[in-house]
Order: C-alpha cells, then sequence, then structure tokens
C-alpha cells in the first residue's frame, strides 16, 4: 500500500488534538486551534530565534554570572570560571554537569539546529530518521540549560548580608536566560514534517495555509 | 453512541475508523484501537502516535493530586536552611525569585516565577480540572481552554531542573555555614516526580477523544 502524506490531500492534524482535519475549515473543529499544513514560516522563525540566541551567546559565556564577595574583596565568576574552581576542588561531577547543562548544551543544540534547517531547506542529506533523532535530542536536553541560571538565583538567596559572604548576580545571566528560552522557541517552531517532505520530494516550507 | 469495548482501546465519539497523521512525516494512517499498555508506531518512520495507558484518567487524578499536595509543602517549608552565627536563610522558590528581583534581575526574577511556580501550577491544575471530572464523563465549563492552556504550559515546567540547581547549590555553598535539609527539598522531588507521572498517565489523544465526547452528551 502506498503511504500518502496528509497534506498532499489537503488534511491537516491539528497541532494540539491530534484530530485530522481538511485545512480548508481553518480551524480545528474539535478544540478551534488554527489548522496548518505545516508549522507556518517554520524555517524563517527559526533562523530568526537562532541567529539571536547565537548573538547572546558570547555576552552569557564573556561577561560575570555572578560576583562572590568575600573578606579577599568581589570575585567575578564567568560560567567558565566556575566550572574550573570546581574542576580544581576536584568536584568532577558538578563540573561536568554544568559544563555539560551550560556550555556544551547550548552549542550542541544550536548546531543541531542550523543542521536540521539545512537538510529541511535541501542543502545537505541525511536519512529523515537521523535527523529526526537529533530533534528528539534537541527538545528532550534544552530545558537543562537553565540550570545555571537557578543556581545563581538560589545562591543569592542563601548566601547574603551578614557574617556570610555576598552573591550578587551578574549582567550574564539575563543573556543566559534569553540564550535558553531562545532555543526553546527555535526547536518548536522547527517543523520536523519537512524533513521527511524533502526525503519524498514535496516542498512545503514556505505554506503559508 | 458511547460504546465501549472491555479493555480494547478508550470510546470514541465514532465508531467508524478514523485516521491520524504522524506528527513527524505526515503520513496518513488508519488509527488502530488498542489494548491496555499498548502503542500505536507510524508505518513510515516508526515514531510513537500514541499509546493506550492503563487505569489513565484515575492515575492522572491521582497523580495530580498528590502533585498539588506537594506543590502547597513547597512553598509552605524551606528547601535548604543555612545558619551561620545569628545570621539564618531559608529557601523557598519564591525566595530565590525575591532576591533575583532585588539584585536588580526583574526579568529574570519573572522568568524563573513561571518556570518553576505558574507553568508547573497551570499544568498539574489544568490535568487535575479536565480529568477528574471525565472520569464521570463530565467536563466542566472552559475544559477544552484549559486543556490548551496546560498543553502549551507543558515544555516551559522546569521543576526538574531547578531540583537539580538546587543540588549544585548545595555542592557550591560548601562551608559557608550549618547546612539543613527541610522538608520543601522532599516535597519538590515528590513534585517533579507527580508532575511526570501524571503527564506520562494519560494519552493527548486519549484525554481529546474522553473531553469530545463529554462536550458532545451535553446540549
Ligand atoms: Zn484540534
Ligand atoms: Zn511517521
Amino acid at each position: 500500500m502506498e503511504i500518502r502524506s496528509a497534506a498532499a490531500q489537503g488534511l491537516a492534524s491539528c497541532h494540539l488534538c491530534g484530530k485530522v482535519s481538511p485545512v480548508a475549515l481553518g480551524n480545528c473543529p474539535r478544540c478551534h486551534g488554527a489548522l496548518h499544513l505545516r508549522k507556518p514560516r517554520s524555517l524563517e522563525r527559526t533562523w530568526c530565534f537562532l541567529l539571536a540566541s547565537i548573538a547572546l551567546y558570547f555576552p552569557a559565556n564573556l561577561m560575570p554570572i555572578m560576583t562572590v564577595g568575600g573578606i579577599g574583596g568581589p570575585e567575578s565568576d564567568t560560567i567558565m570560571s566556575g566550572v574550573i574552581s570546581f574542576w580544581r576542588k576536584g568536584d568532577l561531577l558538578v563540573a561536568a554537569i554544568i559544563f555539560a547543562a551550560s556550555i556544551l548544551i547550548p552549542i550542541l543544540k544550536m548546531l543541531a539546529l542550523i543542521w536540521l534547517c539545512l537538510a529541511a531547506a535541501g542543502k545537505t542529506h541525511a536519512s529523515p530518521k537521523n535527523l529526526a533523532r537529533l530533534y528528539h535530542l534537541t527538545e528532550l536536553v534544552g530545558r537543562w540549560s537553565m540550570v545555571d541560571v537557578f543556581v545563581v538565583a538560589i545562591l543569592v538567596a542563601l548566601v547574603q548580608v551578614g557574617a556570610l559572604s555576598t552573591v550578587v548576580p551578574g549582567p550574564a545571566i539575563l543573556s543566559f536566560a534569553a540564550v535558553v528560552v531562545l532555543t526553546m522557541f527555535a526547536a518548536m517552531s522547527f517543523d520536523p514534517r519537512l524533513l521527511w517532505d524533502r526525503h519524498t520530494g514535496a516542498d512545503l516550507s514556505d505554506t503559508h495555509e | 453512541m458511547k460504546r465501549h469495548l472491555p479493555a480494547l482501546s478508550w470510546p470514541r465519539l465514532d465508531d467508524a475508523p478514523i485516521q491520524v497523521a504522524c506528527p513527524f512525516c505526515d503520513a496518513l494512517q488508519e488509527a488502530p484501537r488498542l489494548p491496555e499498555g499498548d502503542a500505536a508506531h507510524c508505518c513510515r518512520c516508526g515514531e510513537m502516535l500514541y499509546q493506550n495507558r492503563p487505569r489513565s484518567l484515575a492515575r492522572a487524578t491521582a497523580f495530580s493530586s498528590a502533585a498539588l499536595i506537594f506543590m502547597v509543602l513547597v512553598h509552605l517549608f524551606p528547601s535548604i536552611t543555612v545558619t551561620a552565627g545569628s545570621v539564618r536563610r531559608e529557601l523557598t522558590i519564591l525566595e530565590a525569585a525575591a532576591a533575583m528581583y532585588r539584585e536588580g534581575n526583574p526579568l529574570v526574577a519573572v522568568g524563573a516565577v513561571f518556570f518553576t511556580v505558574i507553568a508547573p501550577l497551570v499544568l498539574v491544575g489544568g490535568l487535575l480540572y479536565v480529568a477528574a471530572p471525565l472520569r464521570f464523563g463530565i467536563a466542566l465549563p472552559g475544559a477544552k481552554s484549559v486543556t490548551r492552556w496546560f498543553q502549551l504550559c507543558e515544555p516551559w515546567s522546569m521543576l526538574e531542573v531547578f531540583l537539580l540547581g538546587i543540588l549544585v547549590a548545595l555542592l557550591k555553598l560548601g562551608s559557608v555555614g550549618e547546612i539543613h535539609l527541610g522538608v520543601g527539598l522532599w516535597a519538590l522531588a515528590g513534585l517533579v516526580f507527580c508532575t511526570a507521572a501524571a503527564m506520562a498517565g494519560i494519552d493527548r489523544l486519549e484525554l481529546w477523544d474522553r473531553l469530545e465526547i463529554a462536550l458532545h452528551k451535553k446540549p
């Protein structure tokens, strides 16, 4: 039996409730969500979010994420210097967690999304099954990058005035949170069905319906 | 009209075979009815399409109510208490966000509140609001919009990430003072577990199919 795509028959599956209806209806008869054959302007929007997150990745890593005030005067920490100090202290596991969550995952996620966008635009070739796996992975791990933002917030709340030293959040914290949110938006606007469209020879990447 | 074959899939509005399109490759295929515990996979790309979870509504209701109770505990009791001399600091989620706000990062504070308080509350509360009455075939007013909202909130609920953040912060605190782990921390772990179990308890397609039937019964 020949497998046909829903889009080829003018059918769209609702992105909220999964019901398949003719795209001509405009809205899903079950949940009233808007019907689209593909996510509207998927690639353009993914590129936009990606470029914004790449731009913010630099201040997020170069500026201090927090400043610890102690007897020896204030000391600023970037993400990387925090990782290194954990490594020196012998906390290899924590160093690895922070390095993976804050530095590795954002970079790999951006590279993965760039590759997915290029593949969906027909610029590179890979099996759609592997690309789908890659997409799943980017969706799964992206949120864990937020861990450093929470760590700083927790330290700021716990270590303040008095006998304790003080911790002040640095300017990188906002750019870092923005990088995580933007890459999540980028992954959400990407439509993995475009990869299969490319594979089967249909091009629906600028479908606006 | 509503016919339920024992141990064979959830009821649907229409007994005629329905079609689903794979969310990953858009292959149009017939949606088979499944025995409990089974999952349907795409015929072209192998992606999982939907599952029939055993005792789905009971599970979703039980785990989301437990999660709500844990959520109250998380906000009432501190997760970590640090004592150094006469200074004593307690950590709750809201206290962490408030500290960010005070230190000149209102945007990050608002984000943190959304990711760790609002999104989880909408997610768990919304699921309970929809799933509990559905056990009796009833849909409360606004059930459709509530379902839409909690589905949209799902990727933004980051309590498990916050929990990891607490663990990392504990190691970073080191010798700052005397550290006590509080009820809030265990409640947070319980909340993370129950939220995950509640969301995995019922398939999205099943929830909407049941919702459709409940709404159809009303005039
Ligand atoms: Zn729908
Ligand atoms: Zn498929």
